[in-house]
């Protein structure tokens, strides 16, 4: 009997569908290794993604403060283009740019006008002849 | 069967490469179990089923296989334990006999489609799945896969001495039935 048995044994009834083998194969790694592997990349990602937040708003951070800082801290004299002109270039400047006129206006008046100390009335005609004023008037005046 | 040189370098892969040594380890074993449990539960659809949640469970736990342990029966352990999960699950659903090949395949949309025995091997079918659970799987353990008694007591947790009683009754239950058409 067991030779009977045998005879059957030796033909398998079951069959499958073509390239069945092949293709459960690719079914069964898919779900396995390649779903670790896409699950580890987005894993990665995931497990980073709050750092990566941080990283990013501290970045975001210190380039606002730097930008501020450059726009807004005053300039240093040390630094500034005054400190390249000297004292004696920004007062000639200056003077050539305001008027004689008001200058004689701001002085004092009292200067001009009172009586010149020092000098004798001798003096003052002999320098208003040099600078040929009339006789005349010179005498007028004085 | 024990450890081939080709499980050992599995194993050994799994150290270093576990994605690579589980892509060779279903390459060597997915046909080999696809039979054992498509013996078991008959329909190609319930086969495909088991053989996939087969690998999936052992991917989930390759990573705590003993290397002293064999692959080969771990494997097959396995695989009968979900094929009984779905004899079970289909015995508690089931409107019609589950001992009858033609009731099985005629329950099934494509379940002829994948059968194609003439009228000895729907006896000898017929005759194994008359047998309790543990007896069928001990019998198709010896009789089509060829298994060790030394390997079969890994894969099913039981001594070779009640592994060998239990395949000699199922011969002489079967002989039985075939003598009596």
């Amino acid at each position: 009997m067991m030779g009977k048995m045998n005879d059957i044994k030796g033909n398998n009834p079951f069959r499958v569908p073509e390239k069945y083998f092949e293709e459960v194969n690719n079914k069964i790694l898919s779900s396995t290794t390649g779903a670790e592997n896409e699950s580890m990349k987005k894993g990665l990602y995931f497990r980073l993604r709050p750092f990566l937040a941080v990283a990013a708003s501290v970045a975001v951070l210190i380039i606002i403060s730097y930008t501020a800082t450059k726009l807004f801290r005053p300039v240093p004299y040390s630094t500034g283009i005054l400190s390249e002109i000297s004292l004696q270039e920004f007062t000639d400047s200056y003077l050539n740019e305001i008027d004689i006129l008001t200058l004689e206006q701001n002085a004092n008046p009292a200067v001009i006008s009172g009586p010149v100390t020092g000098l004798s009335k001798l003096e003052i005609i002999d320098y208003l002849l040099l600078e040929n004023i009339d006789e005349n008037e010179i005498f007028e005046l004085l | 069967m024990a450890n081939s040189d080709q499980d050992i370098n599995i194993v050994q892969l799994l150290k270093t490469d576990v994605n690579r040594a589980f892509r060779l380890l279903v390459e060597k074993y997915s046909s080999k179990l696809y039979w054992h449990i498509r013996r078991l539960v008959i329909l190609h659809e319930d086969a495909d089923d088991a053989l996939q949640n087969t690998f999936i469970s052992a991917w989930r736990n390759i990573r705590k296989f003993r290397s002293d342990s064999s692959l080969y029966t771990w494997l097959y352990a396995i695989a009968t334990n979900e094929a009984l999960t779905l004899i079970n699950h289909r015995k508690r659903n089931a409107a019609v006999s589950l001992d009858d090949i033609g009731s099985i395949l005629a329950n099934s949309v494509e379940g002829s489609t994948w059968f194609d025995g003439d009228e000895a091997q729907i006896k000898l079918q017929n005759a194994i799945l008359q047998l309790p659970d543990k007896q069928r799987i001990v019998f198709n353990l010896k009789y089509f896969d060829e298994m060790t008694y030394e390997d079969m007591s890994k894969v099913l947790n039981t001594s070779e001495g009640a592994l060998k009683a239990s395949f000699h009754h199922a011969v002489k239950k079967i002989e039985k039935m075939l003598g009596e058409d």
